[in-house]
């Protein structure tokens, strides 16, 4: 089937406008500031960063968190979407497939920050032990970071070579480079039917990979024996939270890039209300889990438990978990209750309240556990008991974010966001279709 | 022209430097050494080795400072005649033991006194120095004794050189423990006329296999050392040892990681890897069929 011109007008990557230039070189700019901010932190060590003997996993490791929960957004929008044969999917796929590959790189060398001696890394294979959950990360980060390359490369073939031919006049070695990354594709029955079965395989090969991730990740919190964490609640209470996490972000993205490129013909209200409906459901699944994460620990009453909930309700956090419960969560389902809520713009919104409400609940893992150690140490500084990350941990944690979205930038700017061949295919059978009836 | 002044000035001005750091090190040949300290004891082990151990530290700035890595030479000294040993090199503590493989090695001055100097040549920073330690060889026979369903260590003191019993000498008798020794016995040991001491073994002290090891030692004594015996008995009580040390567990090294943690994480590893593998092969079948 031809697709037609228009339609790979409206689709093909677009040069980025002003707006576009200053929001990248401003994305360079604050990664430059951050990996200076890095380099002296591996020169002077991590005495320049405010975590201590007790808060010794601090902002990096929050952030890691989020970065992983984010990633999960490939499994639950593409996989799962698909395999349930939602068509609604089609012009949001590929985005989430952008950010689930830029959040799971991001996470990985977010980890590597979090290390004192990164030029130790290799030792962690060399010397892993399975019998710990971080050599299990250590395994899934990189597979998952295959998964989510192979999740975008497979669906984009086809658009690759259409874009190779759209580009031959306008930039020849644009079209040059478009033509190598479409392996000769011409889209022949041999070619498709490989082609679809590869999609079909890392569909459900993303699902079980993107629980693994997910359920490690909570494992490394919950196989510590920790006031906060030790918990079974953990591995669904991170999925779900991932799945907020991510949708919230594919929300977000999507609505700002459906703004840059004027793609509100191909994403519609109808996709908002979808995505808003999508995103409802893992709010509720979500604050599920959080009642049980917090209300047995407060009904049981424990002494430590009630220190902590104490610490989390009324105590120094209690500001940051009343937002991250009422702004990241209670908020966002009750605006999605209603259709207003699901209108593009007042899901943008909602969509970067939920991610700042995600990424603020990672630190509130993280966090408030590790200030009160089950063994505590005597006589030691009060400093200890709080923790606030210094600036050399916001500059380079505000640069691994800034570069999440250098990454989103660049591969939106040189990709085709909306799956172009899979566009007119549907537009092909509901064309038909609308003969047919008449 | 100017220009070559500079450099002859800089020229000279390095030559400078460089004959001022040299009065450095020429100032260092004539800096105050410090005098060496030494303490040395001798050890007998019965049926095993005699060892010297010798500790070296010096008096700086009113504290005593350990002097690590200095070789120390050992010497027989017999009618005026120093017969060398050998030499030990002290450690990070100003610590080091020289062991005597038999005491046959050495000889007796005419009173039957062993006598050896320990000497320190001097370096750089410390002064040279010698210590030495004379003693006499006497021997601890111990063994267990069984009365009245009660058992006792008996051990008895003999000066070798003259086959006689030492009467009226403290001994300790104990029992070998994780940590330290456990004294037994009563709380002072005196060796009797027989030079003899007798101690009772309290029922219920634990040991692996039942297998206790009781030691018998005169202590630092001026005229013999430190002359110690072994002797081992199955008197404990039974303990069970409940090591995990040889057992696949969540805490042990890599090399005994339990099976299950082993199989199935693998299992799943590879199974991914596999299908990854796969797929990517499929990407060089799709650029394959052109046509």
């Amino acid at each position: 089937m031809e697709v037609s011109k228009k339609l790979v007008n409206d689709l093909a990557p677009q040069k980025f406008g002003k707006k576009g230039v200053i929001w990248t070189t401003f994305l360079v700019i604050v990664s430059i500031v951050g990996i200076i901010a890095y380099i002296d932190q591996v020169r002077k060590g991590q005495i320049v960063t405010n975590m201590n003997d007790y808060a010794l996993w601090g902002i990096y490791i929050s952030n890691f968190v989020f970065f992983v929960a984010t990633s999960f957004v490939g499994a639950v929008t593409v996989a799962v979407l698909r395999l349930t044969k939602n068509t609604w999917r089609t012009p949001v796929v590929r985005i989430a497939e952008i950010i689930s590959v830029a959040a799971i790189i991001m996470a990985g060398l977010t980890i590597m920050i979090d290390m004192g001696r990164p030029d130790r890394l290799m030792n962690l294979f060399i010397h892993g032990r399975m019998q710990s959950p971080i050599i299990w990360d250590v395994i899934i980060i990189p597979t998952y970071i295959a998964i989510c390359l192979l999740l975008l490369y497979f669906p984009l073939l086809p658009d690759l070579a259409i874009l190779k031919k759209h580009f031959s006049k306008i930039n020849p070695k644009l079209s040059k480079w478009y033509g190598r990354l479409s392996l000769n594709w011409t889209g022949n029955a041999r070619q498709t039917k490989i082609q679809l079965n590869s999609i079909q395989i890392i569909a459900i090969l993303t699902i079980p990979a993107g629980f693994m991730l997910q359920t490690i990740d909570a494992w490394l919190f919950a196989t510590l024996f920790r006031v906060g964490w030790d918990s079974t609640n953990m591995g669904g209470y991170f999925i779900t939270g991932a799945a907020v996490a991510g949708i919230g972000a594919l929300v977000a993205v999507v609505y700002v890039v459906r703004k840059a490129y004027k793609l509100e013909n191909y994403i519609t209200e109808f996709h908002f209300d979808k995505l808003g409906k999508f995103l409802a459901l893992a709010c509720l699944l979500y604050l599920y889990f959080n009642i049980n994460e917090y209300l047995i620990p407060e009904f049981t009453s424990k002494k430590e438990e009630v220190t902590h909930m104490n610490l989390l309700i009324t105590g120094q956090f209690a500001p940051l978990f009343w937002f991250v419960q009422v702004g990241g969560l209670i908020v966002p389902i009750v605006a999605l209750f209603f259709k207003k809520g699901r209108k593009p713009l007042p899901m943008f919104f909602i969509g970067l309240l939920v991610v700042v409400g995600s990424w603020w609940k990672r630190f509130l893992i993280v966090t408030p556990t590790l200030l009160h150690p089950f063994l505590p140490v005597q006589g030691v500084p009060e400093s200890w008991h709080h923790y606030f990350p210094s600036v050399h941990e916001w500059l380079i944690t505000i640069a691994t974010l800034a570069m999440a979205l250098l990454i989103i930038t660049a591969l939106v700017r040189y990709l085709p966001v909306i799956p172009i061949k899979r566009t007119a295919d549907e537009q092909e059978l509901f064309e038909t279709e609308k003969k047919s009836k008449s | 022209m100017k220009n070559m002044l500079k450099y002859r000035f800089v020229f000279l001005a390095l030559v400078g430097v460089f004959l001022c750091s040299g009065s450095n090190s020429v100032y260092a040949q004539n800096a105050k050494k410090h005098s060496v300290r030494m303490k040395a004891y001798y050890t007998k082990i019965m049926d095993s080795v005699s060892f010297f151990k010798v500790t070296a530290f010096s008096r700086i700035d009113k504290e005593n400072v350990d002097i690590s890595n200095i070789e120390l030479t050992f010497y027989n000294e017999l009618d005026g005649e120093k017969i060398k040993l050998g030499t030990a090199t002290t450690d990070m503590h100003g610590e080091c033991k020289f062991v005597l493989k038999n005491l046959n090695e050495i000889k007796p001055d005419s009173t039957n006194t062993y006598n050896i100097d320990i000497l320190f040549k001097g370096n750089d920073t410390y002064k040279k120095a010698s210590k030495s330690v004379s003693f006499k060889d006497a021997s601890i026979t111990a063994k267990i004794i069984t009365k009245d369903s009660t058992n006792y260590v008996s051990a008895t003191l003999k000066d070798i050189a003259t086959d006689s019993v030492l009467s009226d000498r403290l001994l300790n008798v104990q029992v070998q423990r994780l940590f330290r020794s456990l004294p037994i016995g009563k709380e002072f040991n005196s060796t009797d006329e027989n030079g003899t001491v007798v101690a009772t073994i309290p029922d219920g002290i634990p040991g692996v296999n039942r297998n206790l090891t009781f030691e018998v030692v005169l202590k630092d004594s001026d005229d013999y050392g430190t002359v110690m015996a072994l002797v081992n008995a199955p008197l404990g009580t039974p303990i069970k040892d409940e090591s995990t040390f040889d057992e696949r567990t969540m805490w042990s090294p890599r090399d005994k990681t339990p099976l299950f943690l082993l199989i199935f994480p693998n299992l799943l590893t590879f199974g991914i890897w596999g299908i990854i593998i796969y797929l990517i092969i499929n990407l060089f079948k799709i650029s394959k069929s052109k046509i």
